[in-house]
């Protein structure tokens, strides 16, 4: 290998892409060559340096602009899907009576409803917006692969409607496949946020017997007590039986039982 | 974990109408590209709107996508067009190198002090000013390849090169800084 040929790998060498047979001539080479020894050292070092450059951080305007964005997006996709047919009430002579008699039914309407708490509907579409916001904050977050993001995400759904059955079912994924400890314990936390449906409570009966880390076996087990769940009593049996579970998952599993009973 | 699903199958789920799904990408990239843009402009408030303007773009122009390419070096080459549309519309403000480093000063202020910084007998401060010196496309494919941790074969892609010539100016790139750095050490001992 020359020289010229060194210089064009170090950049490999660098950024750890060198590999196999081109390493090994690049090794030879610099056995044989102080001076490329010696400038893969000291570039080398700058290089290395970059890496302690302070990271910018963009501010929290970014993401709100871009949920904004995306909600905006989603809305007009889904008005440009909806049929738009030109037919006799869109013409202008018989919108203008339309809009006349509208006026007389809204002022009856009105008259009739007043003191009633109805929300207008501008109200129930921004808070349908908000929640759909929230919702897709919290999906978006449960699927990052930094650990930390995914407990955000967690953090998210608490603020989603607690009929919503998507981040419901992204926090039982959670629950059954993230890799990481804290994740899972924080997703079966926030389940209790869906306590009301069936659904939940079902699921976590399901997640007990998957689970092998006793800080999350105990926390499902908690949470089956304080959704006084009967069904889950088989599942409790069966695991207060088992030898191999952790002796303080095992007791726990017992008392669950006497205080379903 | 559906934290797994790559950049690319992601995007082809958005290509095919999910749109909610742009926002696991956003998620993975917004800062990086923020980052990107920072490093290329020192302006953080114009960084911040062309984040928005290049996942703009990438919902605008989602069905071009192709899901055989890496989405990273996709996204990249609108994040250059969106800069460079942006340098356009700002021609006229024509910024000379005092008020770069006036710019920049501001966004390493927040930094700890040079003291602290020293490592191997780099100074970190003056390190990032050669980094503000270097013409923008040396900075540019540093930044890609370093602080973007982008794959020599996607920067080809992005910048429309072959991988042997990204190898090269890269090289050439960190050389360059170097000697700005020591040129900036011997102004700061004299």
């Amino acid at each position: 290998m020359t020289c010229e040929e060194a210089k064009s790998r170090m950049a490999d060498y660098w950024g750890r892409s060198l590999a196999g047979e081109a390493e090994a001539a690049f090794s030879a080479h610099l056995a044989s060559c102080e001076s490329c020894r010696s400038e893969v050292s000291r570039v080398g070092a700058l290089w290395q340096s970059l890496d302690l450059l302070p990271l910018e951080e963009p501010s929290g305007k970014v993401r709100d602009r871009f949920y904004e964005m995306l909600g905006a997006y989603r809305q007009g996709l889904a008005s440009a899907d909806a049929p738009v047919r030109r037919r006799w009430w869109t013409q202008p002579a018989w919108q203008r009576a339309a809009a006349a008699a509208l006026l007389v039914a809204g002022l009856g309407l009105g008259y009739g409803l007043r003191g009633t708490s109805q929300p207008p509907a501008e109200v129930s579409q921004l808070r349908e917006e908000v929640a759909s916001m929230r919702q897709l904050v919290a999906l978006s977050l449960l699927q990052q692969q930094s650990a930390s993001e995914r407990l955000k995400g967690v953090s998210w759904a608490y603020r989603a409607e607690p009929s919503d059955r998507e981040v419901l079912e992204a926090l039982v994924s959670a629950v059954n496949h993230d890799t990481n400890v804290n994740v899972r314990l924080a997703a079966v936390d926030a389940l209790r946020r869906f306590a009301s449906s069936p659904e939940t409570r079902r699921a976590v009966v399901d997640a007990l017997p998957g689970q092998t880390t006793p800080l999350v076996q105990v926390a499902l087990i908690d949470l089956l007590v304080d959704f006084k769940e009967r069904d889950a009593a088989d599942v409790l049996r069966k695991l207060a039986a088992d030898g191999q579970v952790n002796d303080g998952v095992r007791q726990q599993a017992q008392w669950a039982l006497e205080r379903l009973q | 974990m559906a934290g797994n699903t790559g950049d690319n199958a992601v995007m082809a789920q958005v290509s095919a109408g999910q749109v909610a799904q742009l926002a696991v990408l956003f998620e993975r990239h917004h800062r990086a590209l923020f980052r990107y843009f920072v490093s290329m402009n020192r302006d953080r408030e114009a960084a911040e709107d062309l984040v928005q303007d290049v996942f703009f773009r990438i919902l605008r122009y989602r069905a071009s996508y192709n899901p055989a390419r890496s989405f990273t070096a996709w996204m990249y080459q609108i994040a250059r067009n969106a800069g460079l549309d942006q340098a356009r519309k700002r021609k006229a403000e024509v910024v000379d190198i005092d008020t770069f480093a006036d710019r920049r000063a501001e966004l390493v202020s927040a930094a700890p002090g040079p003291e602290e910084n020293l490592s191997r007998g780099q100074d970190l401060v003056l390190l990032q000013r050669a980094l503000e010196r270097l013409p923008e496309d040396k900075r540019e494919i540093l930044v890609l390849s370093r602080f973007q941790g982008m794959k020599h074969e996607e920067i080809a892609e992005v910048l429309g090169c072959e991988v042997g010539t990204v190898k090269v100016r890269v090289y050439r790139a960190i050389r360059a800084l170097e000697q700005i750095y020591f040129a900036l050490e011997k102004e700061k001992a004299s």
